[in-house]
């Protein structure tokens, strides 16, 4: 396969990262935590959509909303249940808390929902070019015949429509500019007369949906077991910590960086070492700390 | 009439008192300032009335109504203008999104008052899509002011507004608040700058050590030999 291949696949990845590092990175810098069990909600995400699309006879856009529904559903009562109450007692408390439920969360799961991977059936079709010339270099072709799928075509649609989506909200909705301003100085916020509380939750469902659309996007694309999840958060903690914690923006930048970065590492290194890709996507997020302590966007870190 | 009126307050943040016993008078229309040295709890009355410092007690009326120990959400609903002395503006956001936040207890966005903000402070206006951050400090402080113009608020509380100002900027900066007194909104402001915040005002407040200590026409306090002495430099 070539390197053009293995980047379509990246592009892929990075897009659901994105989805749902936007998600983890808004709950960073508004209400000031690292919630280790988004991935959790990830998983719940794809199960309610599984659970839809093959008990309810409806087109497949029907289980993607639900599942969006149950992940916003599922994040709203999570905080008023366990991260709310402690609110006030720092981002320390709320990381250990969130570690525990995770781990609560994806064993109920297991019990619950059972062992195996499942994935939503979809029709899929595929295009294919097959007429691109390989342009090889030593063992590694750089450009080589490629297919896409619906599938894939799905996924990154998606992703574009959240980008937009988010930046409209963002930028031209009173609770768009509200979250942004609490980001940035909460105290400010109060005096204004900004509902901090009321913002968190608005954060707490928007990400909810963003992990919901994530999850059963996964599971649309590859599959779904009660580890999935688990074995994202680094992905997207890694993605939201590259572009810069707190910044929307860098987390989608963050996203492809990883997504493109696991692609080509399995395409370069031998096969018995592909276990190894997601170490690549470590070592990058490594260099470029070094290298940009605040990440790539950079100043919208709260302020410690 | 008494628009502010705060009696006996003792206040401050979690354990720590700060104020003791403070008695503030700010009647509708005037000019209020409130001078002492470092340390005197000037800061704190300020943030008492918005919500910020803890009440312990005694009492503080706005509009004849009691709004002791409400919240600071609470305190924006009432339209009191506050400017706190730094951190006030959101560096991260655009000078129209920090003026839209300023008007953000009130019904939509009044565009007048956006307006006249924008025409009392020409240089927002020419900088309107940039980051706060980016504006210079003197532009900084005028935002923060503009965000309170924006309640069209009875009283406008200033915390310091020279403070970061380089010199030739503060005259500017007292003009402005004499304007906006002028055109009828209560000012109440602590500031460093004594001497000129006491011949700008009406009445003049002299705090030390989180009590009150003297209290006159901001001339008459000028005037004063032991306040000269004690806290104008001679």
């Amino acid at each position: 396969m070539g390197l053009l291949q293995e980047a379509i696949f990246g592009v892929v990845t990075g897009s659901y990262i994105a989805i749902a590092a936007i998600g983890f990175t808004l709950i960073y810098g508004i209400v000031n935590m690292i919630n280790f069990a988004y991935g959790e909600y990830l998983t719940l995400g794809a199960f309610v959509g599984f659970f839809t699309a093959s008990t309810l006879p409806g087109p497949l856009p029907v289980a993607v909303v639900v599942a969006m529904a149950g992940g916003g559903v599922v994040s709203i009562a999570l905080a008023r249940g366990f991260f709310t109450p402690i609110n006030d007692t720092g981002p320390v408390p709320m990381l250990l808390t969130s570690i525990g439920l995770g781990i609560a969360i994806r064993n109920a799961i297991r019990l619950f929902g059972g062992r195996s991977a499942r994935y939503i059936e979809t029709e899929t079709s595929t295009i294919r070019f097959n007429a691109v010339p390989d342009a090889a270099v030593g063992s590694i072709d750089l450009l080589g015949g490629f297919f896409v799928t619906s599938e894939h075509l799905i996924v990154v649609g998606s992703a574009v429509a959240v980008f937009l989506s988010v930046h409209l909200l963002l930028t031209r909705t009173e609770v768009g500019i509200a979250m942004r301003a609490m980001g940035d100085d909460e105290d400010l916020a109060r005096v204004r007369g900004i509902d901090t509380q009321l913002i968190r939750d608005s954060v707490w469902l928007l990400a909810g949906v963003l992990a919901g659309l994530s999850g059963v996007l996964l599971a649309i694309q590859t599959n779904v077991s009660p580890t999935t999840g688990f074995s994202h958060i680094l992905q997207i903690l890694s993605a939201a910590i590259l572009g810069g914690a707190g910044s929307p923006y860098g987390a989608i930048v963050g996203a492809y960086v990883i997504g493109l970065a696991l692609a080509f590492s399995t395409a370069v290194l031998p096969s018995s070492m592909t276990s190894l890709s997601s170490a690549v996507a470590f070592a990058i997020l490594i260099v470029v700390l070094l290298v940009r302590p605040s990440g790539i966007a950079g100043t919208e870190v709260r302020k410690a | 009439m008494s628009l502010l009126e705060v009696v006996d307050l003792d206040a401050g943040y979690g354990d720590l008192h700060v104020l003791d016993g403070i008695d503030i008078h700010v009647d509708d229309g005037g000019y209020v300032t409130v001078v002492g040295p470092n340390g005197a709890g000037k800061s704190t009355v300020m943030k008492s009335i918005v919500g910020i410092a803890t009440c312990f007690g005694g009492s503080i009326e706005y509009q004849g109504e009691d709004i002791t120990g409400l919240s600071p959400e609470e305190v924006a609903h009432e339209q009191i203008g506050y400017v706190p002395q730094s951190n006030n503006v959101f560096s991260t956001l655009s000078v129209e999104e920090n003026l839209r936040l300023g008007a953000y207890v009130c019904e939509g966005v009044p565009e007048t008052r956006k307006r006249d903000v924008y025409e009392r402070f020409p240089a927002l206006a020419d900088r309107r899509d940039e980051d706060a951050g980016s504006l210079s400090g003197g532009q900084q402080q005028m935002l923060a002011m503009g965000c309170a113009l924006m309640l069209d608020p009875d009283v406008l509380l200033l915390d310091e507004p020279s403070a970061g100002l380089a010199p030739d900027l503060v005259d500017e900066m007292f003009d402005r608040i004499d304007e906006i007194n002028e055109t009828g909104t209560t000012v109440l402001m602590v500031e460093q700058n004594a001497k000129e915040a006491l011949r700008r005002c009406d009445r003049g407040y002299v705090l030390a050590n989180g009590q009150n200590r003297y209290e006159d026409d901001g001339d008459a306090l000028l005037d004063d030999e032991e306040v000269r002495r004690e806290f104008l430099g001679g």
